[in-house]
């Protein structure tokens, strides 16, 4: 049984412009201790799946349909409030895009580490605190019991990040979603926590969803990638293989549109347009404004995700 | 041989922090940026790379003269503007434009796109009104904008729309110079690469000079001539753009390099990342350089960091 | 932290004087003196004598010095309007009427916003919520002397349950205090309201959830803690101006408070009754300021420990 099992999910909420269609029939299935990446541009609709497999949307105003969302045999859309609170931090954890605020500035990071630990076991405070010790040395924090004596806004961004990736992995959860989590860093700080990541996920043996826009930190850290566009899969597969052979038109462009791909200054193969409209997106595919190969069946029905190989799939009427 | 159109020279900043431990203990000279020079040839692009806090963005501020330099000279085509007044200064502001990263928040959310584009040649007083508008609607269809865009506001765009007007309004003057501090940083892929191709595009048509500025060596490769790596305040390495990736000298720059991520899974490999004092510890040695480091010429037109040794 | 405290305590001195000599001089601009009501005609040669008697033939500053050195010693004067007793005594008899009037108002008036502020945002956009908003914005508009008539009207009038004015029996306390604690307990609920929709929506919060904490959990120690920040600030210094009573809701209730001697202080010329009463207040204001400064940097750590070591 996959650790995570998503079926057709749907999510929406009401912003000013109208209902924001953000995830528009999206599945997922994860087995216990995989890598997979997650990559979209913005409003693709990949940290939406995310928040709202954890339920971490307020609802309302959003909504959350799905014919199955489970994470480890726990059917989230049944679950009452304390069982979320069970699979929180526990089964399932999250990492956060911008490490500055993702803690409470009035405390320490100590404590905001020991109560993670102590929601979810019978710890003693000074055991919890003997963890925390652990855990920041784990990531590699040099001198973690002055970090946990200090408050968040004393450290560095690649310090909280680390510092919040111990306090995700503070109940060995069975899957780590990590949303952007080096975007907001700087590019050497960038790849030491893209190493630790990998390494922590190896060492416990966890799942892993990494949701990025940024096709070469996919590249670097996962065994399967899924491509989002307009709230909808588009292709997913082996790493490898959707970097080799990238068969969706949209991963095929994307890919080309990477700078710095060959030596010398020179114009790339850019995605003509724009992103579709949440509000209002495009009818079929929602990509074949955009695409360079689209049929006539494109722009009328949106073509359902079908497998094109081992571990393949992809939902593009070109391929069928 | 004709002035280079941007030039630089022992450009420095030093902020004053307040010294911790109360009222008395005075201040602290922090050194955003030391004794920085750069030359931009006309019709080229110049990537100044650097992570937060190395002083590039200080840099281009300085350069633009949004903000004053504690010491240094700042040429523009050979005519030195680092000590004129505000009223002196006019003119050559016409010649030289920035583009920021948050092109949201420099755009006036209450004009429309014609006005905001036009805006500058209404400062300059150039032109009637209704050739201002015409202007700004041409420029703005240059960029990728229709026309009708010009009734709009800037809300009703997308980042990458908006960072087009950005340069629109950059552009019209057809400034010598243009300073782009991180403007793709907060893009999309698939966006950042028409931004990209804009600016190859208008850098040929208009004969344009563009200092660079940016985090992101993967755009820096496909945009630029040449590279200035900035660390601590400092340049620590110049050279070509290729040279720099497939030559790079500097420890930091080498640094800054690996840290790419790889574009294919298949050339994964183990990184060894240098803290602070390890880029500091290892500043290449060189005969021929001095005590204290300073640039060294270890090729044509290649400039690196180096201490005697 | 001590050095602070200090520094604010010399702070409040200078506040304090600075305060002194603007009255003063102030109360003695305005045209007219103690004696120069047409109620009490006496002729000019008695209102120089009497004038002689209180020291207001002297030059003002020497005026403003002898007052001033009483007040070193805790001698406030005599109140023109009341001679039979000392300042001191006079807000010895009608202080606490005043003080247990708004006190209690903003004792019961405050906690209760709080409650109310707190579960509106929890339950924000449900009829509880805009119950609570409704309310508090009658709570702020309705003038209070309204409030205290519609209270007269309803408990005395109709139902003949509560005296309609009066201070001798605690029970009679009871309307002007709920009259009085309609603005502290509207103003809570809005402020409580709004802090705490500003945290919810933080990031952090989100964080929070996601590691597994309970909502109790969230709201009461997280959430509450950041909330409160903005709020120990305007607590003390609202406590402060209510304290010292309201001149509506005495005068409503025929409470024999400190309010009517605001007014009468002035209208009669009484210098040292309007001196005193000034710099008691001030003073007051001052003390309240520092000890919710100091709260608040108690509560917030990024004042405490300062910036980036």
């Amino acid at each position: 049984m996959p650790l995570v099992d998503i079926q057709n999910l749907h999510v929406s909420f009401p912003q000013h412009e109208g209902l924001v269609q953000a995830v528009r029939g999206m599945s997922l299935a994860i087995e216990p201790g995989e890598s997979v990446g997650i990559v979209g541009e913005s409003g693709s609709g990949k940290s939406v799946t995310c928040m709202a497999a954890l339920r971490l949307l307020r609802q309302p105003p959003s909504r959350i349909t799905a014919d199955r969302l489970i994470l480890d045999g726990v059917d989230m859309l049944k679950a009452s409030r304390n069982d979320l609170a069970r699979v929180r931090g526990k089964v399932a954890s999250m990492v956060f895009q911008d490490p500055m605020s993702a803690f409470d500035p009035v405390f320490t990071i100590g404590h905001q580490i020991v109560e993670t630990i102590r929601a979810h076991t019978d710890a003693s405070l000074s055991t919890a605190k003997e963890q925390a010790v652990a855990l920041l040395d784990r990531v590699r924090i040099k001198s973690p019991v002055s970090i946990l004596n200090s408050y968040p806004h004393q450290l560095s961004g690649g310090m909280l990040q680390r510092a919040m990736i111990a306090m995700a992995l503070s109940c060995r959860p069975k899957i780590l979603f990590a949303d952007e989590p080096t975007t907001a860093l700087d590019v050497t700080i960038q790849a030491q926590i893209l190493v630790l990541i990998k390494e922590l996920q190896a060492e416990l043996g966890m799942g892993l969803v990494m949701v990025t826009h940024d096709l070469g930190v996919v590249a670097e850290t996962v065994d399967r990638v899924v491509v989002m566009y307009g709230g909808r899969v588009m292709e997913e597969g082996p790493v490898q293989a959707i970097f080799d052979d990238p068969r969706h038109p949209y991963t095929r462009a994307l890919l080309n549109s990477i700078p710095g791909r060959t030596p010398g200054k020179q114009r790339l193969t850019e995605i003509a347009g724009q992103s579709p409209n949440p509000v209002n997106p495009p009818s079929g595919c929602p990509f074949h404004p955009r695409c360079a190969v689209a049929l006539p069946d494109c722009a009328t029905t949106a073509p359902a995700t079908r497998p094109i190989g081992p571990g393949r799939a992809a939902a593009c009427w070109g391929l069928q | 041989m004709t002035a280079p159109v941007l030039e630089l020279r022992n450009l420095s900043k030093t902020f004053q922090l307040p010294r911790k431990g109360g009222w008395f203990a005075g201040y602290i000279d922090h050194h955003a940026v030391r004794d920085v020079s750069l030359t931009l040839p006309r019709n080229t692009i110049l990537g100044l790379v650097g992570e937060s806090g190395s002083g590039k963005s200080t840099t281009g501020l300085m350069t633009m003269r949004l903000m004053e330099p504690t010491s240094g000279r700042i040429l523009i085509d050979g005519a030195d503007i680092s000590a004129l007044t505000p009223a002196a200064l006019k003119p050559y502001r016409r010649q030289m434009q920035i583009v920021f990263q948050d092109s949201y928040s420099a755009l006036d959310p209450m004009m429309t796109l014609a006005r905001i584009v036009a805006e500058p040649l209404h400062i300059h007083g150039i032109g009637t009104p209704d050739d201002q508008t015409e202007q700004a609607l041409a420029m703005l269809d240059r960029v990728g904008l229709h026309r009708s865009y010009g009734q709009r506001y800037p809300h009703e765009l997308s980042g990458g729309q908006r960072q087009r007007v950005a340069i629109a309004r950059a552009l019209i003057l057809r400034p010598k110079v243009l300073v782009a501090d991180e403007p793709t940083s907060a893009l999309d892929v698939s966006v950042k690469a028409q931004i990209i191709n804009l600016l190859l595009d208008l850098q040929q048509e208009m004969g344009l000079s563009i200092l660079f500025i940016s985090h992101d060596l993967s755009v820096v490769r496909s945009l630029t001539d040449r590279v200035a790596v900035m660390f601590n305040g400092r340049i620590v390495e110049t050279a070509a753009t290729e040279t720099i990736f497939s030559d790079a000298r500097h420890p930091y720059t080498q640094g800054l390099l690996s840290a790419i991520p790889v574009l294919n899974p298949r050339d994964r490999r183990p990184r060894r990342f240098l803290t602070a004092e390890e880029i500091e510890r290892g500043i290449p040695r060189l005969p021929g350089a001095g005590t204290s480091p300073a640039l060294v010429q270890v090729a044509p037109d290649h400039l690196v960091e180096a201490v005697a040794g | 932290m001590l050095r602070y405290i200090i520094g604010r305590l010399l702070s409040i001195l200078l506040t304090f004087f600075v305060v002194s000599v603007i009255v003063f001089l102030m109360m003695h601009s305005v045209p007219g003196g103690p004696f120069d009501g047409n109620d009490m005609p006496v002729s000019d040669a008695v209102k120089a004598k009497l004038n002689a008697s209180l020291g207001l033939d002297k030059p003002l500053y020497e005026q403003y010095l002898r007052y001033m050195w009483g007040v070193l010693h805790f001698d406030f004067g005599v109140p023109f309007q009341s001679p039979g007793e000392t300042v001191t005594e006079l807000l010895a008899r009608a202080w606490p009427p005043s003080l247990i009037l708004g006190g209690s108002g903003v004792l019961i008036g405050a906690p209760l916003g709080i409650l109310m502020g707190m579960a509106a945002a929890m339950r924000r956009n449900t009829w509880f919520d805009y119950v609570v908003s409704a309310f508090s914005t009658l709570g702020l508009t309705i003038p209070v002397f309204v409030i205290s008539m519609m209270l007269i009207m309803v408990f005395s009038v109709w139902l003949n349950w509560l005296p309609a004015g009066g201070w001798e029996k605690p029970y009679s306390w009871i309307l002007p205090i709920t009259a009085y604690a309609a603005v502290p307990m509207a103003t809570y609920a809005r402020y409580t309201r709004s802090a705490m929709l500003d945290v919810m929506n933080k990031p952090f919060v989100t964080v929070l959830r996601a590691k597994g904490l309970s909502e109790r959990r969230i709201i009461f120690q997280h959430v509450l803690r950041n909330a409160a920040l903005p709020l120990v600030t305007v607590f003390l210094p609202m406590f402060i101006g209510t304290a010292t009573g309201s001149i509506f809701v005495e005068a409503m209730f025929r409470v024999p408070g400190l309010g009517a001697y605001f007014v009468s202080s002035i209208t009669l010329r009484d210098y040292p009754l309007e001196m005193s009463l000034i710099l008691m207040i001030t003073m007051m204001f001052c003390v309240a300021y520092l000890i919710s400064d100091i709260v608040y940097a108690l509560l917030n750590p990024r004042i405490r420990f300062g910036g980036k070591s």
